[in-house]
């Protein structure tokens, strides 16, 4: 009578066993990593060739006041960013992102940071749409505008490429190419690191209390 | 055009994205099953299936279809974890179990010999080799790097649903399978196995889920947000994976409890009365 486990079954047994175990052991080392809830501090962020002051420009914030960007960020560490409302995919991942970070700190730490999103798009970024853009993620991330002149000599000045309009779609809209890294500068206002798209809660909740005691 | 659904890192839309690859295989598994009915009804004369087998299979097509197409699909492959979950469980519990359900001896027996897979099964299906193969997949296919490697790709993240389709196979054959000689014969050890290969393990990664301070997955952190955050809709998907299958992993369990009850009785009562006629 035949052996209903002949060899070539067992073998395949055996590999697809192997396989299977292998594939176990790396998926748990991995989630063990990925769970340890101690934050990673060292760098996620890419290092800027040089230190980058905080840029000097005057700009409008979501109630109409004026916004003065170095003066007014003195003393927190402010996340610059450029981006618009109508954005599909990197600017509410990275304000999500952000707005979930920013739940996990310690306030001592939180309350030293602020999260600045500067338009590309002042046409359709009205104030009002902004505030209320910004708050579906935080209350407190700032919304700020300007003239296109202001804001394209800010982004020259924030070495980041300048945001650049689309042609229309047949419904009157269009996309903005805009730079996707947060500068992340410390109370000083001095930036040494940006942090590019992709950047997850964990790395942000070891890199922000770094950044704020930065002097 | 998609042909299986992947992360894409766009806003979510509720406007309906058709998938080649879904409708290929459910207009295949529709087909094929067609065709083998119809060649069985000419050779023999008879329908080859019972009233209840057609239910289970249509079941069975539409519980893949709704696990794989869109909205489901989509959501699960690049938006919220706990959609993700639920197609896990969708396959595993609901798909997987009807499509066997719905399977006559002869077709499977032709299906197992066509494919050379007797051996192989009849291995993998005895409780110890099934509990394991079972939690080694679930185990596997739930870990962040498996996850996150898979669902970038159209081509990984149908790897991911077939092998939950399979493991969903694998899992239920030695209970309810068409070929007895791939069941688990005896009753309460049927309910172990199933208790063992499925009710389980579940608790270590859903732990994982539910407490774990940060999101554990790049796919389900860094993807446009669907009205939960990152790490609610972790929290959520860990519940799920908890709690998700012990509704049917129960109801299966006391089915199969009170069948073999009932036979142990019926048994031990012919067996007096046996008893009784001979003395």
């Amino acid at each position: 009578m035949k052996n209903p486990l002949d060899s070539l079954t067992r073998r395949r047994v055996v590999l697809i066993a192997l396989s299977a175990v292998a594939v176990l052991a790396i998926g748990i080392t991995v989630a063990v990593m990925r769970s340890d809830d101690t934050p990673d501090a060292a760098g996620v962020g890419v290092a800027l060739a040089e230190p980058l002051q905080m840029p000097s420009a005057i700009l409008t914030d979501t109630d109409g006041n004026e916004f003065d960007l170095r003066a007014d960020t003195v003393g927190k560490a402010t996340l610059l960013y450029f981006g618009y409302t109508h954005c599909p995919d990197a600017c509410p991942i990275h304000m999500a992102v952000l707005a979930d970070v920013m739940e996990t700190l310690q306030p001592e730490v939180r309350d030293q940071i602020q999260v600045i999103f500067v338009t590309t798009d002042p046409v359709r970024d009205t104030p009002e749409i902004l505030r209320e853009y910004l708050a579906n993620f935080d209350p407190s991330f700032i919304g700020l505008s300007g003239s296109d002149e202001t804001l394209y000599d800010l982004q020259v000045a924030a070495g980041v490429p300048v945001a650049v309009a689309e042609p229309m779609d047949d419904n009157g809209g269009y996309l903005i190419g805009h730079a996707t890294q947060v500068i992340a500068f410390d109370p000083t206002g001095v930036a040494t690191e940006v942090y590019p798209f992709g950047v997850r809660q964990g790395d942000w909740a070891g890199a922000l209390p770094d950044l704020v005691n930065r002097r | 055009m998609q042909w299986w659904c992947s992360q894409l890192y766009k806003e979510w839309s509720w406007v309906p994205q058709p998938y080649l690859g879904v409708w290929l295989i459910v207009g295949a598994l529709v087909a094929s099953r067609a065709v083998a009915l119809r060649r069985w009804k000419a050779r023999l004369g008879t329908p080859g299936v019972t009233t209840r087998q057609r239910w289970w299979f249509w079941l069975g097509v539409i519980a893949f279809w709704i696990s794989s197409d869109w909205p489901v699909g989509t959501l699960g492959a690049g938006y919220l974890l706990l959609v993700h979950m639920a197609q896990y469980l969708l396959y595993t519990f609901l798909a997987a179990p009807l499509l066997l359900l719905s399977m006559p001896e002869w077709q499977m027996r032709r299906l197992v010999q066509r494919l050379h897979l007797h051996s192989t099964l009849r291995l993998l299906c005895r409780p110890l080799p099934a509990v394991l193969t079972a939690n080694i997949i679930l185990l596997s296919t739930h870990a962040p790097w498996t996850v996150d490697t898979l669902r970038v790709t159209q081509l990984g993240s149908f790897l991911l649903d077939a092998l939950w389709l399979i493991g969903g196979f694998l899992l239920w054959l030695p209970v309810i399978s068409p070929m007895e000689e791939f069941r688990v014969k005896n009753g309460p050890l049927r309910c172990i196995y199933l208790f063992g290969a499925a009710g389980l393990t579940p608790m270590i990664p859903g732990g994982f889920f539910t407490f774990s301070r940060y999101p554990l997955f790049d796919t389900y952190e860094i993807a446009p947000r669907v009205g939960l955050s990152a790490l609610a809709d972790q929290q959520i998907a860990g519940a799920m994976m908890k709690v998700g299958s012990v509704p049917v992993i129960w109801i299966v369990i006391t089915v199969v409890w009170a069948r073999w009850a009932g036979a142990e009785e019926r048994a031990s009562r012919e067996a007096l009365k046996a008893a009784r006629a001979a003395g």
